[in-house]
């Protein structure tokens, strides 16, 4: 699904050149979870976004879904982070100006779906993470649990292949933080690859996978047996 | 484009683009009654005189201390500008048309009449103001030699002949021509003998004269006075030096005199107009400095929203905007306010003008200059918010991320 070679990414100022990733190889399969841990600066938010294509890399290869996506334009990056992927934020991003349901709206309007679809999807989304009853309601009348379930079923409305999550639950307390985690499960559970960073050891056993990342470099990898069985199952039904 | 979410954005951001939209609408409503007004005066000041404007001059003359001769005096000056090379023909008159300054006079029907059946202005001329002028005759015939007296201002003698503008003889006699009729000026029965296309009055630039621009009368009269002028006409490309060499030829004849006011007649009407143009001037800079206020008050408050939500710009690239979608968004925020602002402006536009109509007597304003103001004011609209929008569209994805 997601697979990086040598991957590199220097942010340059007048001042200094930040290596913020450095020869990052990793490959992430269908369907996995996986949860990215790592010291504070250390890379992770970089990775998400040069795997959201929110950034570039400076280096290396990047292959999304078989697709070379290192070198596209702007407008195709547009397209797939529009149609293939979904974003989990830390700070909910959901848009202040617009209720629930509008924001929710969003991506599937990007994607020029029609009026209808756009509502059964969105119906949908909004059953998912429990807050049918909140469609009219505005961000800023919602609790922090709340927000964050609305910018999950954003990015569900859309049923992306790769869901990207940037500590999802670092501004939530346990009890949120449990409930959006268990959603994120069942969202694994119906298929989705999940990339997940988070700061929570507790949080990232829950993954299937552990990445962790110092310094722009992947240096840890730690695969849970039970998930190769799984594979290497669907490897030998695919063959 | 997504007009639902706009809207709804918009709501909660109501003062600001009300303000905008109310600004626009003032903007267009000022702008279609100004164009309109410069309009009409462009058209005011470019309507013809009747006189043959490329090649004729006025010349005012003054007599000093009290000469007992003037007209002898009138007589030797028109003989020796007559025989000037390069000059048509010359006449001595108390006003011109355009001149800005005049007699007025009251024709009637019969003697004694109460109110006058037609106002004109009333010029003093001979037997050869016409050809000096370049007034066409359509009916009738000039005047002769022998039909011109003297006459002084306290003088009331009619020779009984006169001749009139097309527009005195319509207003006169509607159903039938005016020629060989008789008429009453100063309760004197005078024949109109001749009819002229066009003369316009002195008050071209005035709204009271306005009704009765075209109606002049010529008497076949030298003026004595003090002081009156020469209308001298040239041939085609003499005018530069024949206004030179009358005013030396007038001096040689008799130095007794004062010569003021030489003006061509393209002085004359930029003098007769002159209000007219500032006031268009004015009225062009006006509009021109509302169009850039308006302008800047679109870029500055659309530069103000595009910072306030670059935050949510960047979720909605990394959602899946294109930057085209971002620029169409700021476009479209624009329209619908712009098209708020240009329905408001029409009706302020109309409401505005037929207040004028009503305290100012101004004309009703052409429907045309309100619609094509509307689309002005939307074309500003778009042209203005361009620069923040494509700002707006540079909003890098990875802000979504990164803390503000
Ligand atoms: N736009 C940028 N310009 C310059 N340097 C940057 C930029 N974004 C990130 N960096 C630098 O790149 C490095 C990696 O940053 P990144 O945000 O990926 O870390 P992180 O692992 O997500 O940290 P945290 O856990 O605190 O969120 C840091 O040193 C950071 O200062
Ligand atoms: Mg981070």
């Amino acid at each position: 699904m997601l697979k990086m070679t040598h991957l590199a990414k220097v942010y340059r100022t007048e001042v200094v050149e930040t290596y913020a990733l450095r020869d990052l190889s990793l490959n992430v399969r269908e369907g996995e979870f996986v949860a990215v841990t790592g010291p504070s600066g250390s890379g992770k938010t970089t990775f998400l976004n040069v795997a959201g294509l929110l950034e570039t890399p400076t280096g290396g290869q990047y292959h999304l879904d078989g697709e070379d996506v290192s070198k596209l334009g702007d407008d195709a990056r547009s397209r797939i982070r529009n149609e293939k992927i979904g974003f989990i934020f830390q700070a909910f991003n959901l848009i202040p100006d617009l209720n629930v349901f509008d924001n929710i709206d969003v991506p599937l309007r990007y994607r020029r779906m029609n009026g209808a679809e756009r509502k059964k999807r969105i119906g949908e989304a909004l059953e998912r993470v429990g807050l049918s009853a909140r469609a009219r309601h505005y961000p800023a009348e919602l609790s922090g649990g709340q927000q964050q379930r609305v910018a999950i079923a954003r990015a569900l409305a859309g049923t992306p292949r790769l869901l990207l999550a940037d500590e999802p639950t670092g501004n939530l307390d346990t009890q949120m933080a449990r409930g959006v985690m268990e959603l994120l499960e069942g969202i694994h559970r119906d298929g989705a690859t999940i990339v997940m960073v988070t700061h929570d050891p507790e949080l990232a056993v829950r993954a299937q996978r552990n990445v962790h990342i110092i310094d722009g470099q992947v240096v840890d990898l730690t695969e849970e047996p039970r998930f190769h069985g799984v594979h290497a199952e669907a490897r030998q039904a695919s063959a | 484009m997504h007009f639902g979410p706009i809207l709804s954005a918009m709501r909660r951001n109501k003062v600001g683009a009300f303000l905008i939209a109310l600004q626009m609408a003032l903007t267009l409503a000022i702008l279609c009654n100004a164009l309109f007004i410069i309009r009409q005066r462009v058209v005011m000041m470019a309507r013809p005189s009747g006189v043959d404007e490329a090649n004729t001059f006025s010349l005012s003359n003054q007599w000093v201390g009290s000469p007992e001769q003037i007209g002898a005096m009138i007589r030797g000056d028109l003989a020796a500008l007559r025989g000037m090379p390069g000059v048509v023909d010359a006449y001595a008159t108390n006003a011109y048309p355009l001149r800005g300054g005049g007699w007025s006079e009251g024709i009637g029907l019969a003697p004694n009449q109460k109110h006058s059946s037609a106002h004109t202005a009333r010029y003093f001329t001979d037997d050869h103001a016409l050809n000096a002028l370049g007034a066409h005759l359509i009916a009738g015939r000039n005047f002769t030699a022998d039909e011109i007296r003297e006459r002084s201002e306290r003088d009331k003698a009619q020779p009984g002949v006169m001749i009139v503008t097309k527009a005195v003889g319509e207003k006169l006699f509607p159903d039938g021509s005016a020629l060989g009729k008789t008429v009453y000026v100063e309760d004197q029965p005078i024949v109109i003998v001749g009819i002229v296309d066009m003369l316009k009055t002195p008050w071209v630039s005035n709204a009271w004269a306005e009704k009765f621009v075209e109606n002049s009368m010529l008497d076949p009269y030298i003026f004595i006075s003090k002081q009156y002028s020469y209308i001298v006409r040239a041939q085609p490309g003499q005018l530069d030096a024949v206004m030179q060499a009358a005013q030396k030829k007038l001096f040689e004849v008799n130095r007794n005199r004062v010569i003021e006011k030489v003006r061509s007649y393209a002085q004359i009407r930029a003098d007769a107009y002159r209000n007219d143009r500032a006031l268009a001037i004015i009225l062009g800079t006006v509009s021109a400095a509302l169009l850039a206020v308006t302008a800047f008050g679109i870029v500055g408050l659309t530069s103000f929203w595009v910072t306030q939500r670059r935050r949510q710009i960047g979720v909605r690239r990394a959602l899946g905007a294109t930057r085209r979608a971002i620029l169409a968004y700021f476009q479209t925020e624009n329209s619908i306010i712009a098209g708020v602002g240009a329905l408001l402006g029409m009706a302020l536009a109309v409401g505005l003008n037929l207040w004028m109509v009503q305290a100012l007597e101004m004309q009703r304003l052409d429907l045309l200059y309100v619609l094509c103001g509307a689309v002005a004011v939307m074309l500003l609209g778009q042209f203005a918010v361009l620069w923040p929008a494509l700002r707006a569209a540079s909003t890098p994805p990875a802000l979504a991320t990164r803390a503000s």
